[in-house]
């Protein structure tokens, strides 16, 4: 889990609890709006970011999310982390598999997300928490 | 938490030792602190009745009290919980309680006495008072976040207008976003309207929600199911063409549900199906 400096990313939004994902929803839309990005992209990446927020508030309660536009001269891309120190994934191909829930839900969360953007990484370790990056090119 | 502001035993000792010298100057300390009180604008609403006063003082000494204990225990911690809960209930600002402590902190330790421990014993207290006020603004905190909590359940409670708008058709308009609270408000207000008004049909407009994830994708699936339980039918409008579009990415199978793209064509399918028909007038 390497640590981010709060001035890397534009965006930071603390998640401690349900009550959060209504504020990281709106921020995070707000955010992305600014960045010029299309209709259809704004609604995949604030899905995404949802996604992972509700993740987070379901398995390990509290976590951060940070969000980034990152520009080069031939693209654009939003990019999106959402980290917790909670439990971890015990198998991350299953998690990220179809259809795969520990909470009673549709189980569509993750590979849903992976459709939603370019790119995707997990990254998690048991009793050390989660790391999701997700990358969407804007342009 | 001890550890957090850097508190250990000789901390406490110092503390308690103060406390000796402190203690019975306590009431030079309160009137000081009142007259000091008394020229600050934010207070002056809460101390406009005499006897209100004195008992707020009276537990102010018992708080000073308790401090110079110099026992800081999961009581000890509660009771300052406590303090802060009173003092945010009242509506007193955190930048206020702030104030009136740091000001607190300057007059205890003016009466100290010259000793080759006085730094010591001065840089004691006030980590002790950091750790008290720390405990507070937590306690703030919490107050703030029931109140929230409190808000966003009133605002849930206004926000299912579960309207008839034809015979035998019920119709919500959703704005916003819907969480799981809101999702569960959301299913008991209809299923009790159904049971109510023995509709046949209901509308769902989410034209105003602007995003569909798989957990809000899941509540009006499991709405439809139950609506349907209860011999209702739910008609689904208002997706816009980006969230048509995330649902499908996303992989939700929403064939159970009957989706229409706009509120008109759900109201003209349910009055074709409790067999309605609106007819022009031509009296004009």
């Amino acid at each position: 889990m390497h640590p981010r400096t709060p001035t890397e990313y534009a965006l930071r939004v603390c998640i401690d609890g349900e009550l959060d994902i209504p504020i990281v929803a709106s921020r995070f839309r707000a955010w992305a709006q600014r960045s010029g990005a299309s209709t259809i992209d704004i609604a995949r990446i604030t899905t995404a970011a949802i996604e992972l927020t509700t993740n987070v508030v379901k398995y390990a309660q509290r976590g951060e999310l940070y969000g980034r536009l990152l520009e080069t001269p031939r693209q654009r891309a939003i990019e999106l982390i959402v980290e917790d120190r909670g439990p971890g994934i015990a198998d991350v191909a299953q998690a990220i598999g179809e259809r795969f829930s520990t909470g009673g839900t549709l189980g569509l969360g993750l590979p849903g997300v992976r459709r939603l953007m370019d790119e995707f990484e997990i990254t998690s370790q048991l009793g050390r928490g989660t790391v999701v990056r997700a990358l969407k090119r804007i342009e | 938490m001890l550890s957090r502001h850097r508190i250990n035993a000789r901390d406490l000792e110092l503390v308690r030792a103060s406390g000796a010298e402190l203690l019975p100057r306590l009431d030079e300390y309160v009137e000081q602190f009142y007259a000091w009180l008394r020229q600050e604008p934010e207070f002056g609403q809460y101390f406009n009745d005499e006897t209100l006063l004195r008992h707020v003082q009276n537990m102010q000494v018992e708080y000073w009290k308790r401090f110079f204990i110099g026992v800081v225990d999961d009581s000890y911690v509660i009771n300052r919980r406590h303090v802060g809960e009173v003092h945010a209930r009242i509506g007193l600002s955190v930048a206020a309680y702030f104030a009136a402590m740091d000001i607190s902190l300057a007059m205890l330790t003016d009466m100290l006495p010259m000793s080759d421990t006085r730094y010591e014993t001065y840089r004691a207290i006030t980590k002790l008072i950091h750790l008290d006020t720390a405990v507070v603004t937590v306690s703030y905190n919490h107050i703030i976040n029931e109140k929230m909590a409190g808000q966003a359940q009133a605002l849930t409670e206004m926000s299912t207008p579960v309207t008839s708008v034809a015979e035998d058709v019920l119709m919500l308009p959703v704005v916003g976003l819907i969480d799981s609270r809101r999702a569960q408000e959301i299913l008991s207000s209809v299923l009790g309207r159904i049971a109510e008004t023995r509709a046949r049909v209901f509308i769902i407009d989410i034209s105003g929600v602007s995003v569909v994830d798989t957990a809000v994708a899941n509540h009006l699936i499991k709405l439809t199911r139950a609506t349907r339980l209860m011999g209702c039918k739910a008609l689904l409008s208002g997706l816009s063409p980006a969230i048509a579009q995330t649902i499908i990415e996303l992989g939700i199978d929403v064939s159970a549900i009957d989706t229409h793209a706009t509120l008109r064509d759900a109201l003209e399918e349910s009055l074709r199906l409790v067999g309605i028909k609106l007819v022009r007038s031509h009296n004009e």
